[in-house]
């Protein structure tokens, strides 16, 4: 097993220098450099600007000094915001989004799970109904329209919070809500669809006949099995919500690092769209890596040595 | 044995072995299932109505989605209107330009503005058709010592000040109000309807092709093929879709539909490729495929004829979930400002739009938003339902 997550490991490693070297060659084909404007800059100075950063080296060499900067963790100076190196935005920024995004992936678990057990528990009933028809609304409504309509209600009409940034504790609730809602109503669909499956098992019925608490043998039987597909959705989504969402992050005005998401690529500021995407890529990656590894602590029956092959 | 020992069967006893029902091939059956899946069948409907308002809804409005009017700009979808005149109605949008409409809610005319006192809040309007002078007296509320529980007053030639609004009717002229160059909203949400389920459509459609060409082949070679084809999609898997998207936008260059597609179409066939691969694998050792090996039949032949076939109730109910996710991610990248641009228009850059004015017109959000979630919940419906009837294994309880 060991060897195993060795192997996973250096191949998530792989992974990642190569979306690397994908981003970086895509993003240089690219029409336009980050010195490009409307009115056009000196020669002179474009020339001095591309030698100060390099741009004047073959595509190669810059390649490969840009990788064996982030080898160091060093992502270069930003091209549009002068002064600040990537690793500084990426430092003010992460912090930020991580933690609303963290916010959201508790939310999610410790709602949706319980909320979708519960359904399935009681199956057909009114509170099953309910719970459905919200989980459905929360899978058709964009997070977009959510938030807006958030910002429109609770903080425009009736003033509760403040509409924009991050001053005041409730001023989570918004954002939270609008990256959370789509997934939180996806897994508690989920949780409740594999939990009914679950239940239907011979060895739910076993377990009943043998005279085991109610409590026992959902927390400790079903849940397990029926918690593999929610571990399996919920690792990447983790990891998309940890590094935030532009449009929520736009919405609510938080300093966080989801705007560069689309800025850095439209000023081609080619440092930032490199750190973003290792950034996410990165975190991606791992999530999914520790899903594998959560996977033999819910589940015993997964071979490591088989599925390696 | 002699022939006494048998006996005729009789009439009766012959026809219970006839059968007589006819027998039902697999989309007929599925089409009897579909029907009894209450839900499924109000998805269809949902999903035939979108589809009619997008085809034929542009096509019958007197307007098209780029004709404009700067004078009818950002009119509700509800107009509060004012009776001046016997048979004259006004309405006052938010910026105060005074417009004539019909008893019925028809927008007719703007009534030109004569002379503004913005320091009394007075302002002067002159019909010179009618030959009518309207003052429209905005202080209340706004100048210390005029509290009212309206907001204006109009006034006629000089005459009695009238506060109370006549009526709320419904806005005949644009039924979705119209939005902040005087564009009806109502033609451009069912125009944004063609772009987004066109993209979501051919954008589907390619990753159906590309996904069902790579997983089938990738199953059936199997081996090494296999793994590295397969490795080359965890690989894609595990990019920030998102970047690739606006990578791909902007390397493109032109901000028009072609892009939206090729952009989504290049990136999402992932998932499709995986279920394919999976169907394949597990049809692919059953005893037909070794059949028709062995009959020599060609590769070619085996998976277009004999794997996808029976594939096909899987890629079908993953095509019907794909494009409401293909609308969704569209209406995402157009929201952030990299959709189809002016004044072409999808639901999304609709939304983006709105969201300038949203505090004080907050309907024009909420039509396109409307229109998105009643497409996703429609094709979600119709999802399930497809699932339960093309493939019963999977019927959930």
């Amino acid at each position: 097993m060991k060897n195993y997550f060795l192997k996973r490991f250096i191949y998530s490693l792989l992974t990642i220098i190569l979306i690397a070297t994908v981003t970086f060659f895509m993003m240089h084909s690219i029409p336009g450099g980050p010195f490009t404007r409307e009115k056009p800059v000196p020669p002179e100075i474009l020339k001095a600007l591309n030698e100060k950063y390099h741009l004047d080296d073959p595509l190669i060499i810059q390649y490969f000094d840009y990788m064996k900067g982030l080898f160091t963790f060093d992502m270069g100076p930003s091209f549009s915001k002068i002064g600040t190196s990537v690793n500084d935005l990426i430092k003010a920024g992460f912090p930020i989004t991580a933690f609303v995004g963290f916010l959201a992936v508790l939310l999610i678990i410790i709602l949706g799970v319980p909320v979708g057990i519960i359904s399935a528990l009681r199956q057909n009933r009114p509170i099953d109904y309910f719970v459905m028809f919200m989980a459905t609304l929360g899978v058709t409504i964009p997070s977009f329209v959510l938030a807006t309509l958030y910002i429109y209600f609770i903080a425009g009409k009736l003033d509760l919070v403040p509409p924009f940034g991050l001053s005041t504790p409730v001023s989570y609730i918004g954002p939270v809500l609008a990256l959370s809602g789509y997934s939180l109503s996806f897994v508690a669909r989920l949780t409740r669809s594999s939990m009914l499956e679950v239940l239907r098992q011979d060895y739910i019925r076993t377990a009943r006949a043998n005279g085991l608490k109610e409590l026992s043998v959902i927390g400790k039987h079903a849940m397990k099995n029926a918690l593999i597909p929610v571990v399996t959705y919920l690792g990447p989504t983790i990891a998309a919500l940890m590094t935030g969402s532009f449009v929520v992050e736009r919405i609510f005005a938080i300093p966080g690092i989801g705007r560069y998401f689309v800025e850095s690529v439209s000023n081609r500021d080619y440092t930032v769209i490199m750190g973003v995407t290792v950034l996410y890529a990165a975190f991606y990656v791992m999530m999914i890596l520790l899903v594998d590894i959560l996977y033999a602590v819910i589940d015993p029956r997964i071979k490591f040595e088989k599925e390696s092959n | 044995m002699n022939a006494e020992k048998f006996e005729f069967v009789s009439s009766g006893e012959r026809s219970d072995q006839e059968i007589l029902r006819k027998s039902l091939t697999y989309w007929q059956d599925a089409w009897r299932r579909l029907k009894n899946h209450k839900l499924a069948m109000v998805g269809l409907a949902g999903v035939i109505l979108i589809l009619f308002f997008a085809v034929f809804g542009p096509m019958l409005s007197r307007f098209s989605y780029s004709d404009q009017n700067l004078d009818f700009s950002n009119t509700p979808p509800r107009l509060k209107i004012y009776q001046l005149a016997d048979d004259y109605y006004v309405f006052l949008t938010r910026d105060y330009k005074l417009l004539r409409v019909s008893g019925k809610g028809e927008i007719l005319y703007r009534i030109p503005i004569e002379h503004k006192d913005p320091v009394k809040k007075i302002y002067t309007f002159k019909d010179e058709k009618q030959n009518m002078l309207i003052a429209l007296d905005f202080s209340y509320n706004i100048l210390p010592g005029k509290k009212a529980d309206y907001d204006y007053t109009f006034s006629v030639n000089g005459g009695p000040e009238i506060a109370a609004h006549h009526k709320k009717v419904f806005n005949r002229t644009y039924p979705f109000g119209s939005d902040v160059v005087g564009r009806s909203l109502f033609v451009r949400v069912m125009y944004g309807a063609r772009i987004s389920l066109t993209v979501a459509f051919v954008a589907s459609l390619v990753n159906l092709l590309v996904g069902v060409f790579y997983g089938s082949i990738a199953a059936y070679e199997g081996g090494k093929t296999d793994i590295v084809m397969m490795r080359f999609v965890d690989i894609l898997n595990s990019i920030p879709l998102l970047i690739y998207v606006i990578l791909i936008m902007v390397l493109v260059g032109n901000r028009g539909l072609w892009t939206m597609i090729i952009a989504l179409g290049s990136v999402y066939w992932v998932q499709m490729a995986r279920l394919v691969r999976g169907q394949v694998l597990s049809l692919k050792e059953q005893e037909f495929i070794l059949a028709a090996r062995a009959l020599g039949v060609s590769k070619h032949h085996i998976i277009s004829r004999h794997l996808i076939p029976n594939a096909i109730g899987p890629i079908i109910i993953s095509m019907t979930m794909m494009i409401p996710s293909a609308v969704f991610t569209e209406s995402f990248i157009s929201f952030i400002g990299l959709g189809v641009s002016a004044p072409m228009a999808s639901w999304g850059t609709l939304a983006n739009d709105a969201l300038s004015g949203l505090l004080s017109y907050p309907y024009q959000l909420f039509f396109p938003s409307m229109a998105i979630a009643f497409t996703m919940l429609s094709f979600n419906f119709l999802g399930d339902g497809l699932r339960d009837a093309l493939d019963p294994r999977l019927r959930k309880g």
